[in-house]
């Protein structure tokens, strides 16, 4: 009798097991969106690759313009073929079934937005999750009576030579103490004082 | 009889449990596919990346270093001839490349110190940002604009037209003295200094007293 309960419960405890582990498996849901490389992959293919390109270069048929500024600056102008997609909109569902067409067809997605800065967010999200297939276009938009204005624009360029400008301010502040020293000869200031002798006072 | 029947399949119930529990062990050879899927998940890098709260401007960066806060450290991300070149103070280089190395991962992986990363503008600093953050370190800030901002707030501030509010021209005197701290010499600052130190010529000030020569005194 004690071998026939040891075995029922045995054999409940593994059914119960077995199921627990099924019901596991069958909803575990595979993460929607999934990196394809880990960072030290996107490190060495970012300081590897080109994937800069500027607007002379987007004469390419199989470039396609993706504006990821908002939708108010895009109606505001936007540059010739261009589809909007907001940053924080590239990871929605038909967002991504874009991407996965345009991985599909070979065809190199262009991002762009007001300035690079803006767009390298995007970028390396979009790089990450496997969609090697994109370029960033370095401009800076800005807006003159309306219309749009593109400009290229150099990334990460050193715009002032910080040593040279402290060197200079040294010297020039050096030479116009020199300047001084010539025009000024010291003075010697000598104030001899002599006390008023003062006449005696009182009596009688 | 009965007991050995009941023997029987017992060691076939053993033998099926043992059997299925070995196949969920070979599952866990599927794991290291999902080695390539380390870090934050993509929603919540992409929720980091839009807040634009990492970024520090240079005026609170130019304060922490004349304060001397000892609660930050500044790193370099440009290349070694640029760090040499120039550089803010006491900051460190680590070039993007080397980023992810294990020696830099020191500097990066902690929580007592605040991390600011920089570069010429801050696109390399924010491509550092976005691969620090998705790996979840805290604490990592950028400096907003980087050394091209550096150079036209702090060191070379822009002097503020008549027409502008008191508080712009109180933070161009708080910059203007912030770039005199950095290294930066005016002219009027020397030409003080100068007159101070040159003109050491000694007023002689010699006052001659005689001694009243008090009259008699006394009464009459």
């Amino acid at each position: 009798m004690k071998e026939l309960e040891k075995t029922k419960r045995i054999s409940i405890a593994a059914v119960l097991f077995i199921l627990a582990v099924l019901i596991g498996l069958l909803t575990y849901k595979r993460p929607q969106y999934m990196y394809a490389i880990n960072t030290k992959d996107t490190l060495e293919k970012l300081t590897n690759d080109n994937y800069i390109i500027t607007l002379n270069d987007l004469n390419n048929p199989d470039y396609v313009l993706i504006d990821v500024r908002n939708q108010f600056d895009f109606e505001k102008g936007h540059l010739k073929n261009a589809i909007n997609i907001y940053t924080p909109d590239i990871l929605s569902d038909e967002n991504s079934g874009l991407f996965n067409e345009l991985k599909e067809t070979n065809k190199t997605a262009v991002l762009y937005g007001n300035n690079p800065q803006e767009v390298n967010a995007p970028f390396l999200i979009l790089y990450q999750l496997g969609y090697d297939n994109i370029k960033l276009l370095s401009i800076d938009n800005s807006y003159l009576q309306n219309k749009l204005i593109t400009k290229n624009n150099d990334i990460e360029k050193s715009e002032a030579d910080i040593t040279t400008f402290i060197n200079e301010s040294r010297e020039n502040a050096s030479i116009e103490q020199k300047v001084e020293d010539i025009i000024k000869a010291p003075k010697r200031v000598i104030t001899v004082q002599k006390r008023k002798k003062k006449p005696a006072e009182g009596g009688c | 009889m009965v007991k050995k029947k009941i023997a029987k399949v017992l060691a076939f119930r053993y033998k099926l449990l043992a059997g299925i529990l070995i196949l969920l062990a070979g599952g866990l050879v599927l794991l290291p596919k999902y080695q390539k899927h380390e870090g934050i998940k993509p929603q919540a890098l992409l929720s980091n990346v839009i807040s634009p709260e990492r970024y520090i401007t240079t005026d609170q960066v130019a304060h922490k270093l004349i304060n001397r806060d000892p609660s930050f450290i500044l790193i370099d991300v440009r290349d070694e001839k640029s760090y040499e070149d120039y550089s803010l103070p006491n900051a460190i280089n680590i070039p993007l490349k080397k980023l992810l190395d294990e020696d830099s991962r020191s500097y990066l992986n902690q929580n007592q110190y605040d991390v600011v990363l920089f570069s010429n503008d801050h696109f390399y600093a924010d491509q550092a940002w976005i691969l620090c953050n998705r790996l979840g370190f805290k604490n990592i800030r950028v400096l907003n604009g980087g050394l091209n901002s550096w150079f036209t707030t702090i060191i070379n501030p822009l002097k503020p037209s008549k027409n502008l509010p008191a508080e712009e021209f109180e933070l161009y005197s708080t910059r203007k003295a912030a770039s005199m701290y950095f290294g930066v010499v005016y002219p009027e600052q020397a030409k003080v200094a100068g007159s101070e130190t040159k003109i050491e010529a000694p007023k002689r000030v010699i006052t001659v007293q005689k001694r009243k020569k008090k009259p008699a005194e006394g009464g009459c």
